[in-house]
């Protein structure tokens, strides 16, 4: 038997999540509740319909095939129907075995000219079984992880043993206000980072910089401290919020309504706190 | 980029030369005089009209101050020629790449003392031919002597004494040649060629290059400055150069690849011409590059920095599949191995080549349409069959109607074809190659077409032949079901998918076997190829919906790519998908054509990696390649807002223009492709 998982996206020439050139596979459902997430279809663990109602032609081919008009099921049938391609099911459930047969579609690529598999979400360790075989059957490929860390001690171990290099995000560095922005608490994370620093594992560092939200020099200041004595640490990439990050929420039927100002300028990403302790650091 | 040539670059991108440009009115008998007369009647008026001009502070000179170019046949006359015989385009010499290395090293006076010499001993034919080659040889020595005057008049010393060497003896330093070249070049446009190919600059051009280095009369950096203004000497003009579109003026260069002995022939200019191009960021003259499986990535990541500046350079050729192609359609293994391309991507030979590489296109799907509608096809191999038959009578019609090709004569640009001298005669009447290319148009529509047609009428019965053929006409009407199995429920071309590359791997052959084994009438053959031309907009607006759920109105893909209404999984895909029919039997050229957001430049790194993207296609035994790099918010945002964004360049189908100097459905089209690379 294979566990299954879901997953919403199969990304190909990726050329920002790991080494080389990447497919990236995006896992469906996360325990955060970032207010910037720019990828809200991986919240939630079931599969969803995506609705882009700007090609639509009121044709009714959606309408006649719904069994459910009442409560939709993400059945996908009027996903099929629709000759304007205004609907996505969101979400797949698949067996690991054969994402696993999907993903080596260019392992060839990979061997010969480098890069890899990024497991990505969403929160992939929200589904470590899966994780696991998936990554165990992808195996020779390079494979590097991204997560917020937020999960248990001992999936997060497994997890980060099984990749090649992990993309650890860190939202905030204080507890009250990641709690506040994020939804989760700080805790696990730190303890999973303290982890990973003694592990050795080689890993890199990704920050979100929301404006009004983490982008001062005082907590850059208290990011950087926490990523002292991290001898597998590759770096630090800082992303600048973009402010297209609101635009697929509408697609889900959901509001985009973050409580910082979305278009409050950024601070200029200042990576000096992270060069003065030695780490490297650029500004993706 | 020095500040003369910053400043240089700033006066030709404003147009504030434009204003010492004047219409001159013509007033030449040209009906009294024969073809090739008319064409050096021409020259030497223009040039006669022409006054030397200077922009501040540049070393190259030669600039165009006459507007107009004289008619030297009535709109009546060309009608009346044209009904005895097939004219290509505007019906003079065009899309060739003359061998400009003789003359600019023996000079014109040398090239005028062959010509004498022949002229005791030629037939009248020869005669004829040879005395108006002289004529314009005359006319060019006569305004370069102009031009020195003037410059000794303006003080300007160094243009003095450059013009006092070239054209008339032969170049010795690397800034002679340069200015010799942009004489010779500026010549052919005023007898009225235009698509004219500069050809693999850094072969012809290097030798100077080297001894200017050995005897250290030049460094890199200074070298590099008088590349740079030479590039910048092919946009002075170029507004009066027109294509199809503003900016389709064929003045293409070729670099890097092999020399006609089969030697890697990357040389330092080669790489200097990428840091020019890479620098200038200006549409003139479009950036080629051959390639290899043996290239280094070095090289691949040079090229990849120009890739990255968003001007659709380079365009990638591969010698791996090219050469060898070439040299089974029957040219010389050194001719082959001396390719270049022709205004966009057709692969001709410099020097000896007068193939007219486009001189007709094959509407891909609509031989599908038509089989839709015609075929009585019980299986979908019988239907394949009815394809074939479509294809093959396009052939046979389009053979017919090029039974006779005949071109009007241009003396000038025949001097400076290999033989033709020494023929004594125009390179009009044909040279070492007279092939014909047909372009085919809308692969990726058609392919897509099939993959429906098999999967909805053969396999799952959903629907008939003439049913789908009645669909087509409404658009699809009243069946949206249909029409959303055809555009998101069969295989398309593009994905990897081995349902729908198969049929394009066979699709092309069928394509390739109709022309396979037919003469042309000037004894040559036909070679077709993956490009469009401009066909993707004019064969689709003359097809209504296809089988693959485009409806009427909408464009094919340019060239060779996935329909525009195909959701591609990623640029490997694509690769996979485009290389693997047998592409060494379309030759005649059009490339495999990717866009890529600006963002996967976001990183230094990232030139490296869009690098192996390229590695892969050369070895995945692709021919010709060709990537964007664009935004579609800067797109969107220069549509609505023109003057803002003059600048902004594109690649359109085998050239980049300015993107809104683009007629509409251009610059809808490339929106369009750019929607689904996002």
């Amino acid at each position: 038997m294979s566990a299954t998982g879901t997953i919403f996206e199969i990304r190909e020439f990726c050329l920002h999540d790991g080494p080389g050139v990447r497919t990236t596979v995006f896992f469906k459902g996360c325990p955060l509740r970032c207010a910037w997430c720019h990828n809200p279809e991986g919240l939630s663990p079931q599969p969803q319909l995506l609705v882009n109602p700007s090609a639509c032609t009121r044709c009714g081919a959606c309408l006649k095939v719904c069994p459910s008009h009442d409560a939709c099921a993400a059945c996908g049938a009027c996903v099929a129907a629709c000759p304007q391609g205004c609907r996505r099911l969101c979400g797949r459930r698949v067996a690991a075995a054969t994402l696993a047969d999907e993903l080596r579609e260019h392992e060839p690529f990979f061997a010969r000219y480098g890069g890899g598999i990024t497991l990505s979400g969403g929160e992939p360790l929200a589904q470590p079984d899966f994780l696991e075989e998936l990554a165990r059957r992808l195996r020779p490929i390079h494979l590097t992880l991204e997560t917020s860390g937020y999960a248990a001690e001992a999936d997060y171990r497994r997890a980060a043993l099984c990749v090649d290099l992990l993309l650890q995000d860190l939202k905030h560095p204080d507890p009250a206000a990641h709690l506040r922005h994020t939804g989760a608490p700080l805790a696990p994370i730190l303890a999973n980072l303290r982890w990973l620093k003694t592990s050795g594992r080689p890993f890199v560092v990704r920050i979100p910089l929301i404006p009004g939200v983490n982008d001062s020099p005082a907590t850059l200041e208290r990011f950087a401290a926490l990523l002292e004595d991290a001898p597998g640490l590759e770096g630090v990439e800082l992303l600048p919020y973009h402010r297209t990050a609101g635009a697929k929420y509408a697609l889900l039927g959901m509001t985009y309504a973050p409580p910082f100002d979305p278009l409050a300028p950024l601070c200029p990403p200042d990576t000096a706190p992270f060069s003065r302790r030695g780490i490297a650091c650029r500004v993706m | 980029m020095t500040e003369r040539i910053q400043r240089l670059l700033d006066h030709v991108l404003d147009g504030s030369h434009h204003t010492l440009r004047r219409d001159v009115e013509w007033a030449i008998p040209f009906h009294t005089l024969a073809p090739s007369a008319r064409a050096a009647a021409g020259l030497c008026a223009v040039l006669a009209a022409e006054r030397p001009a200077f922009l501040p502070g540049e070393r190259i000179a030669f600039l165009r101050t006459v507007r107009n170019l004289p008619q030297l046949y009535t709109a009546e006359e060309m009608a009346e020629r044209r009904k005895s015989a097939f004219y290509a385009e505007k019906g003079c010499v065009f899309n060739i790449t003359p061998d400009y290395a003789p003359t600019l090293a023996s000079g014109l006076a040398a090239r005028r003392a062959e010509i004498l010499a022949r002229l005791p001993s030629a037939d009248d034919r020869a005669r004829a031919f040879l005395s108006d080659a002289l004529r314009g040889i005359d006319a060019v020595l006569d305004l370069a002597d102009r031009y020195r005057h003037a410059a000794e008049q303006a003080g300007l010393h160094e243009l003095a004494a450059l013009l006092a060497q070239v054209p008339r003896a032969g170049a010795r330093t690397f800034h002679e040649a340069l200015q010799a070249l942009r004489i010779l070049h500026y010549a052919l446009w005023c007898e009225g060629e235009y698509h004219n190919g500069l050809g693999r600059i850094d072969q012809y051009l290097f030798p100077y290059l080297q001894a200017d280095l050995d005897a250290g009369r030049l460094t890199e950096e200074a070298a590099l400055e008088l590349l740079e203004e030479f590039f910048i000497s092919c946009n002075r003009d170029s507004d009066l150069y027109l294509g199809v579109q503003q900016g389709d003026n064929g003045q293409s260069v070729m670099l890097g690849g092999v020399d006609r002995e089969g030697r890697d022939a990357f040389n330092l200019l080669s790489r200097l011409c990428l840091t020019a191009s890479c620098e200038l960021k200006i549409i003139d003259p479009k950036i080629n590059l051959r390639v290899s499986s043996a290239t280094p990535a070095e090289i691949l990541e040079a090229a990849t920095q120009l890739t990255r500046q968003g001007l659709g350079f380079p365009q990638y050729a591969n010698d791996d599949i090219v050469i060898p192609a070439l040299i089974r359609l029957g040219y010389a293994p050194e001719d082959a191995r001396d390719y270049t391309v022709a205004a966009c991507w057709e692969f001709i030979i410099p020097g000896c080549g007068m193939d007219i590489p486009n001189i007709a296109a094959v509407s891909l799907p609509a031989a599908v349409d038509r089989a839709v509608r015609t075929a009585d096809a019980p299986t979908f191999d019988a239907f394949i069959a009815a394809v074939r038959d479509q294809l093959a009578r396009e052939a046979d019609r389009i053979c017919a109607s090029l039974t006779a090709v005949s071109m009007l004569p241009g003396p000038f640009i025949s001097i400076l074809c290999r033989g033709r001298v020494e023929a004594g005669r125009d390179v009009s009447e044909g040279n070492r190659y007279n092939n014909f290319g047909i372009h085919g148009t809308g692969l990726s529509t058609a392919v897509d077409a099939l993959a429906a047609i098999r999967q909805m009428v053969y396999e799952e019965r959903l629907i008939s032949l003439p049913q789908l053929a009645a669909l087509l006409d409404t658009d699809f009407a009243g069946r949206p079901d249909l029409l959303a199995k055809a555009r998101f429920g069969v295989p398309k071309m593009g994905n990897a998918d081995p349902a729908a590359d198969t049929l394009a791997a066979a699709l092309l052959d069928l394509f390739a076997d109709t022309w396979q084994g037919r003469r042309n009438a000037r004894g040559g053959i036909y070679r077709c190829g993956t490009g469009s031309a401009m066909y993707y907009i004019w064969h689709a607006a003359e097809l209504r919906a296809s089988p693959d759920g485009r409806l009427t109105g909408q464009p094919f893909s340019a060239n060779y790519a996935p329909s525009l209404n195909v959701r591609v999984k990623g640029p490997l895909s694509v690769v996979r998908s485009f290389t693997t029919p047998d592409l060494s039997r379309a030759i005649n050229g059009g490339p495999l054509t990717i866009e890529l957001h600006d963002s996967a430049f976001r990183q230094p790194d990232g030139v490296a990696k869009v690098a192996r993207l390229v590695k892969y296609f050369i070895d995945s035994g692709g021919h010709q390649l060709q990537l964007n790099t664009i935004n579609r918010d800067r797109l969107k945002a220069a549509q609505a807002d023109p003057a803002a964004h003059r600048h902004l360049i594109v690649r359109v189908w085998g050239w980049s223009g300015y993107f809104v100097e683009l007629d509409k459905p251009y610059q809808d089209q490339i929106i369009q492709r750019v929607e689904m690379a996002v």
